[in-house]
């Protein structure tokens, strides 16, 4: 674990500003039963020499810890996490996958025990409770209780074990932890059976409680193997997801043979063959066959992508069609894919505001709930001795922070998995809770609304041209042709129109910067391309323009005039529109020219557009509307607009290629669409409403129940069944979050 | 009514008897993925590849 070659599956590393190394390590943790289990392992982390800052995530089961590489070592941090009584592994996926197995069949084998026991256990109690007073000879009653207590052992010594191992680490820790009063409420509960069964006149009564005590451990541990599974499998397909890199690659050598080495070994350059089924190891681009990608986990884009030479393809999409050769353009941290990974691993990990406030909630709770169990067995100590007992168990067992704890946590990654799913990376899940009130939406424009890439809007042929009998087509061809020759934007805007007429064969082609080009026909006559001035000054400036316009002429004049717009994304008009149908004001913030901003607003529908507009100038408009009491977000490209990023309540930024590891906004469109804001904000206040239901459910269930036990109106069986039943409510509702239709 | 006596102490023993069945099955790892057996009967028995190879 400490081999160097070994930690880069789970580690990063950084230096400081002293020039220190410092390793940032992801850890995979299983024996949590409680969210108050990840402060008692942060806790623990952060006392070990050499860590810098531990993060531990209840309902991922992570944890990631920064460490100075001079000071300790991976072993170090996992025995600390050992000692402190869970256990944990570096966070690849075999040996994660494997602690989470261990982990599913220990609960499934502890809930069996308690099942079998329990109902057995019902069997041998039956007969005190249906016996007529006097039929049941004392003997046999006496052998059916010893029986009881037989089967009861295996569930409270090993069944409950887990309970009273988090209890008592907490107890030596100085902590109240969750599972204190269940721990409590079951050892009070078979000590006095116990004593009842083999010492009747010890003073505690002829009453025993092994089936109340039985059936409640075995619903308590029914929830929580319930919602164990339920986030086992949220671990299991995110892991799925990201583990998809394979680790042996097949390179093909210069001479044509195909050797396998580790993918660490590859470089850029390298040409690799891609079997059907298998990962593109890197970012590349296809050289040799055609194929089918699937490419749903990075861009969000449910349907396999065509390939075939000359075409990138991402690292970690799925090759679906057939075999393929890819040269390797982009590897490791670099691409796509890694800074997909870092981004989930980091949302995974992230504490937000709403954890934090239940969290500190928790504590004074479990104490309020010792007090009032042990007033309550005071006074009904006085009122019936014999209930006193049954009604202070109640108390302890009812109450269920955990539901309180898991509720909002639940929620906002069951709504960051589903945005992941369609493509939308949460880099900060608080962003979530502001995203779900959003009024007000600013845009940029350039590579957020508009690709930078400029589109033929018109063909004007000029009296010129119609006058020889040359049409918009023919002309195309030609400037087509001779744009081929220029590397300006406009030319390549130009060059790219194909329009099927066979274009001529140009001679002397010479460029001038910033006019245009000239070269000669093979009819000998020159002929111009390029701005309005080199083609021919005369030419009146046509009326009515504003996009870029490229002139053709020759010694008889302009023949035509190509206008050009800046190409709209696919979908923005659309997705505008259904913003502005969803109830957002938009707006457009763009440093470029106002006439140009103006153009794309109108396209848009957008009313609201302003142009030459600086950062400062982009901040202010965004503290205003702030000011105004609006929750205003920017959707950007991610990369030049930090201050507008930071100020806004929640950012958008565009992802492409490696530049989204760069980028600081809460959310990342990885598949350019638009449209995908809109769900975004949808999902976000779906998951506000379940945290809503959730604190909303867990403070209801105990405000009703707790008082019910007090008064001695709740069975302590019917208490565990409630307390189970709480938990796994708050977790299904949650996942309900992902069902999106 | 006398058998009880023997009867009780004999569930007992089922009863860990049983235990120590589903510790085995759980040990050799049938419970490990619920949905997968279920779904079993769907799948192909052979999954064929290179179904869209095409001449290149």
């Amino acid at each position: 674990m400490d081999d160097p070659a070994e930690q880069a599956g789970f580690t990063s590393w950084q230096q400081d500003a002293a020039g220190q190394r410092i390793a940032e390590s992801h850890f995979a943790l299983t024996g949590l039963y409680c969210a108050a289990c990840a402060d008692v392992i942060e806790h623990a982390l952060r006392a070990e020499p050499g860590v810098l800052e531990a993060t531990v995530n209840y309902a991922t089961r992570r944890a990631s810890v920064r460490w100075r590489t001079a000071l300790t070592k991976p072993s170090q941090i996992v025995a600390s996490v050992a000692r402190a009584g869970y256990a944990a592994a570096p966070d690849l996926a075999e040996p994660a996958r494997a602690l989470r197995q261990r982990a599913w069949r220990d609960a499934l084998w502890r809930l069996f025990v308690a099942a079998f026991c329990m109902m057995q256990v019902m069997m041998y109690a039956a007969p005190a409770y249906v016996a007529e007073p006097g039929t049941l000879a004392p003997d046999l009653l006496r052998l059916l209780q010893w029986a009881s207590w037989l089967l009861s052992l295996p569930v409270v010594l090993f069944s409950a074990a887990p309970i009273f191992r988090e209890a008592a680490q907490g107890l030596r820790q100085g902590q109240v932890r969750m599972d204190l009063p269940v721990a409590i409420g079951i050892a009070v509960t078979f000590i006095v059976s116990s004593v009842a069964t083999f010492a009747p006149d010890a003073g505690f009564g002829h009453e025993v409680y092994f089936d109340s005590l039985t059936m409640f451990v075995c619903f308590l541990l029914a929830g929580r193997t319930l919602a164990l599974r339920a986030q086992t499998r949220v671990a299991a397909m995110l892991e799925a997801a990201l583990s998809r890199q394979p680790q042996a690659v097949q390179r093909i050598g210069a001479d044509g043979s195909v050797t396998l080495v580790a993918l660490r070994s590859l470089g850029i350059g390298d040409r690799v063959r891609v079997a059907v089924g298998e990962a593109f190891p890197a970012d590349g681009c296809v050289t040799d066959g055609r194929t089918r990608a699937d490419e749903a986990l990075l861009t969000g884009e449910s349907r396999p992508v065509p390939k075939q030479p000359g075409d990138d393809v991402i690292a970690g999409s799925l090759n679906l069609g057939a075999p393929v050769s890819v040269r390797v353009e982009r590897l490791g941290a670099d691409t796509r894919y890694e800074a997909v990974v870092a981004l989930m691993r980091s949302a995974l990990t992230q504490r937000p505001a709403l954890v934090r406030a239940a969290d500190r909630v928790a504590v004074p709770f479990l104490w309020g709930v010792l007090l009032l169990a042990a007033a309550a067995g005071g006074v009904w100590s006085f009122i019936d001795p014999a209930r006193a007992v049954w009604v202070m168990v109640s108390v302890l067992i009812v109450t269920c922070p955990c539901a309180l704890s898991l509720a909002a946590p639940s929620a906002l990654l069951a709504a960051a998995g589903t945005l992941a799913r369609r493509g939308v990376l949460v880099q900060r899940l608080d962003a979530l809770e502001a995203l779900a009130s959003l009024q007000c939406l600013y845009f940029d424009k350039t590579g957020t609304l508009t690709e930078d890439r400029l589109d033929l809007r018109e063909v004007h042929v000029l009296p010129a041209a119609r006058h020889v009998g040359l049409d918009a087509s023919t002309l195309l061809a030609q400037a087509a042709a001779l744009a081929a020759f220029s590397s300006h934007p406009l030319s390549r805007a130009l060059a790219g129109q194909s329009v099927g007429v066979a274009p001529p064969a140009w001679s002397d082609v010479a460029e001038t910067a910033g006019a245009g080009l000239q070269a000669v026909a093979p009819d000998g006559r020159v002929v111009r391309l390029g701005a309005r001035e080199w083609v021919d000054a005369s030419q009146p400036v046509l009326s009515g323009t504003a996009g870029a316009q490229v002139w053709l002429g020759d010694e008889r004049g302009a023949l035509a005039c190509f206008e050009f717009d800046e190409a709209l994304r696919a979908d923005a008009v659309d997705a505008i529109g259904r913003l502005r149908e969803a109830g957002l004001s938009t707006a457009l913030l763009s440093g470029d020219a106002p006439e140009r901003v103006q153009r794309v607003a109108e396209r848009l529908g957008v009313a609201d557009a302003e142009g030459h507009a600086s950062p400062e100038r982009k901040l202010a408009r965004i503290a205003a509307a702030q000011q105004a009491g609006q929750r205003v977000g920017m959707v950007g490209d991610g990369l030049n607009d930090a201050p507008v990023i930071a100020r806004a309540d929640v950012s958008f930024a565009m992802g492409g290629g490696a530049a989204i590891t760069r980028s600081k906004a809460d959310f990342i469109l990885m598949s350019g669409r638009l449209a995908d804001v809109l769900f975004a904000r949808d999902t976000a206040r779906r998951a506000m409403r379940v945290v809503r239901q959730n604190l909303g459910w867990a403070l209801a269930y105990n405000l009703t129940c707790v008082p019910l036990a007090l008064f001695g109106l709740f069975p302590p069986w019917a208490a565990g069944l409630g307390m189970a039943t709480s938990s796994l409510a708050v977790v299904l509702n949650a996942m309900r979050i992902a069902r999106t239709d | 009514m006398d058998v009880l006596y023997l009867l009780v102490p004999m569930s007992v023993l089922l009863v860990f008897g049983l235990m120590a069945l589903f510790r085995w099955a759980i040990g050799a790892g049938q419970f490990d993925d619920l949905e997968r057996e279920g779904e079993r009967i769907l799948l192909e028995d052979s999954p064929k590849l290179d179904t869209d190879q095409t001449p290149s």
